[in-house]
């Protein structure tokens, strides 16, 4: 155990460099500092929006309509200037993005259900999130006004039926069913809360299996390139130890850059989905369709996180023999990259349960498939389909190890090597 | 001097090609012996078999009464091989690296610290030590590795070419090391192709060329059979 510890401190040390943890550092500084940019402006954008007002009318509608739309959240600044053309760069020279110009004589017009146009002045200052609300503004105020001015006449047309009921006579409720489990709400807003909650998890995987597979494979070509390897493997320590050693190390390294990624990505991220994840019912609703993570839906979804790491770092290193040098090694990360894409897009793009047999085989024999596919499983109470993924990779982990641990107990550990149409012989 | 190491009928395939085509020797306790001969006689895949890196086709390696096939890990608590052109953990630092290779022998903290000061003697890199091997030159990495592979006074050190790209001091250095832990009882077993050196150093020599043994015997003895002045005229010699 002493020799071990002695390896497996070793390999941390080798791993865990400088330009490694300030890499780590940036890359999480980075991301908190853009989710922190997009949250502040997604506040900005959520907060009440200023809208000038070149009020021509002076009505009592025009009054209405304006009390309407403060109502609505929407800030009115009214706006003093002798011409429309004077009103709209008085606005182009303030702060505000949209200048509403109500027409002389629009009052009368509309008392008499004659359609009258209002200007809107959309002043595109960025393109970032805030510039992009202003079109979503204008559709907002028009819809607003469209609202006031309707509602008031049918209020005085048909006093005793409320509009709503009149521009809406059909009303509907919307109730989700999953398995047993039912709740009223949107279909579409579960989705979306859902999709925000996990979405962090096959790109949590993805950076895990990546990052503790490359970590061995470059372990163990570094240690072949700089003529380490050779004085490693006459040391008294078995040489199951020495994979054991490379595998953990690199998966420790794995675990806690992925970590450092994800709390930055996390921050980044949050920028966009808080906005989902805070909005009013939704929690209950997700409640109530069992759409929380209890604490065996995680300990399974743990289970599954984990053989798949350790299937991948077992896969690493056989292909880190095949490595000449770290050069090589870098190559030899791409069918590790293949086997994770594969199931990343299609737990994003389609459903297993409706491809074609040889495909569905086909993507279940692929240890990194089970963990992406478990979330849903989950979800939808296919317990036993996460076991069995789960047992299957515990099966594929055992072979792999199997076969790394044959070849690293013999002298293909030295001359095992990944030669394009010719075999390399060593004297 | 009783029999330290004893290999019998070595042979060696990489698919078709036979690299070592049965060779026998023995290194007695504290004896240096040599294999000699031009690059890509065998020499260094003699010794990796040894060292445990590589597996026999056929044939059997004994050390200290102990079988290589049956019992590898008894084998290598009692070896320390120096490869040709080896290197050290470019992150860690000198002392670091032998403090790390002294554990995988040590039993106690106070035997690994022993290792370690062995070591320093051995490499003579002084402050040094204290810097990573990345910043070493040639000569100051492979005193390094001399010095961890005598650091633990294993009962067979094999040294592949060890004073290979070595300038004139630092081999002589080198060779005067070897020299004086073979005196204290050390067995070794080295190869090079510089027959010069290997007459200074070896107690006993093997010729080699293409996978055999050629001939073997001290160096004395060998250039008084082929009436040579050196080892490299015994060696055209025994070629002949």
């Amino acid at each position: 155990m002493k020799k071990f510890r002695n390896l497996f401190v070793k390999e941390v040390k080798e791993l865990l460099s400088k330009q490694l943890i300030v890499s780590l550092l940036l890359m999480m500084a980075m991301f908190y500092f853009i989710g922190l940019m997009t949250r502040r402006e997604a506040e900005r954008a959520a907060a009440a929006q200023k809208i000038a007002v070149f009020d021509l009318d002076r009505s009592g509608l025009s009054g209405q309509m304006l009390a309407g739309l403060q109502g609505m959240n929407f800030k009115i600044e009214p706006m003093t200037a002798a011409t429309t053309e004077a009103a709209v760069e008085a606005a182009k020279a303030g702060e505000t993005n949209l200048l509403v110009v109500i027409p002389a004589g629009f009052g009368e017009s509309v008392g008499r259900m004659e359609p009258k146009v209002v200007e809107t002045y959309s002043f595109l200052r960025n393109f970032s999130i805030v510039g992009a609300r202003t079109s979503a503004i204008v559709r907002a105020v028009l819809e607003a006004i469209n609202k006031v001015l309707s509602d008031n006449f049918l209020k005085a047309k048909i006093p005793e039926t409320a509009p709503e009921d009149i521009k809406s006579p059909i009303k509907s409720r919307d109730f989700i069913v999953i398995k047993s489990r039912m709740a009223e709400g949107s279909a579409s807003a579960v989705t979306g809360f859902v999709t925000s909650q996990t979405v962090f998890i096959p790109v949590i995987l993805m950076m895990i299996i990546l990052y503790s597979s490359q970590m061995v494979i470059s372990a163990i070509a570094m240690e072949k390139q700089n003529k380490t390897l050779e004085t490693l493997l006459t040391v008294p320590i078995p040489r199951t130890s020495i994979v054991a050693a490379k595998m953990l190390a690199s998966g420790f390294v794995g675990l806690v850059s992925a970590f450092i990624y994800m709390v930055g990505f996390r921050s980044y991220m949050g920028g966009f989905t808080g906005d989902i994840a805070n909005a009013p019912g939704i929690g209950q609703v997700v409640q109530k369709l069992g759409l929380t993570l209890n604490a065996n839906a995680l300990i399974i979804l743990g289970a599954s996180l984990f053989f798949a790491i350790l299937c991948a770092l077992a896969m690493a290193t056989i292909l880190g023999v095949l490595a000449e040098d770290f050069r090589s090694a870098q190559s030899l990360i791409m069918p590790m990259l293949i086997l994770i894409m594969i199931p990343y897009f299609v737990s994003m793009f389609a459903d297993v349960k409706t491809m074609s047999l040889p495909v569905k085989l086909f993507i279940l024999a692929i240890p990194f498939s089970h963990p992406f596919l478990a979330m849903q499983n989950i979800y939808l109470e296919n317990y036993n389909a996460v076991a069995l993924g789960v047992l299957y990779m515990a099966a594929f982990f055992g072979v792999m190890v199997f076969l790394a641990g044959r070849i690293f107990s013999t002298d293909r550990v030295l001359t095992m090597k990944l030669r394009w149409g010719k075999k390399k012989v060593v004297l | 001097m009783g029999m330290m190491l004893k290999a019998e009928g070595l042979r060696k395939s990489y698919g078709a090609v036979e690299a070592v085509k049965g060779i026998d020797f023995t290194v007695d306790e504290g004896e240096i012996f040599a294999l000699i001969g031009p690059n890509g006689a065998g020499k260094t895949t003699t010794l990796r078999i040894v060292a445990t890196l590589l597996t026999a086709t056929a044939g059997t390696v004994t050390l200290l009464g102990h079988d290589l096939r049956k019992n590898p890990e008894k084998f290598r608590e009692n070896i320390s091989y120096l490869p040709e052109e080896a290197g050290a953990y470019r992150n860690l630092k000198g002392r670091d690296y032998l403090k790390f290779m002294a554990n995988f022998y040590a039993a106690t903290p106070a035997d690994a610290a022993g290792f370690v000061r062995r070591a320093e003697d051995i490499a003579g890199l002084g402050d040094r030590l204290t810097s990573k091997v990345g910043t070493y030159s040639k000569g100051m990495v492979r005193k390094l590795l001399l010095g961890r592979a005598l650091m633990t006074r294993p009962a067979l050190a094999i040294l592949d070419e060890p004073t290979s790209g070595l300038d004139v001091i630092n081999s002589l250095e080198v060779r005067e090391i070897i020299k004086r832990f073979a005196k204290e009882g050390i067995s070794v077993l080295l190869s090079s192709h510089n027959m010069l050196e290997i007459e200074f150093l070896s107690d006993r020599v093997a010729l080699i060329d293409k996978g055999r043994v050629l001939d073997s015997g001290t160096p004395a003895g060998l250039k008084e059979k082929y009436r040579a002045p050196n080892l490299e005229n015994v060696f055209r010699s025994a070629l002949r």
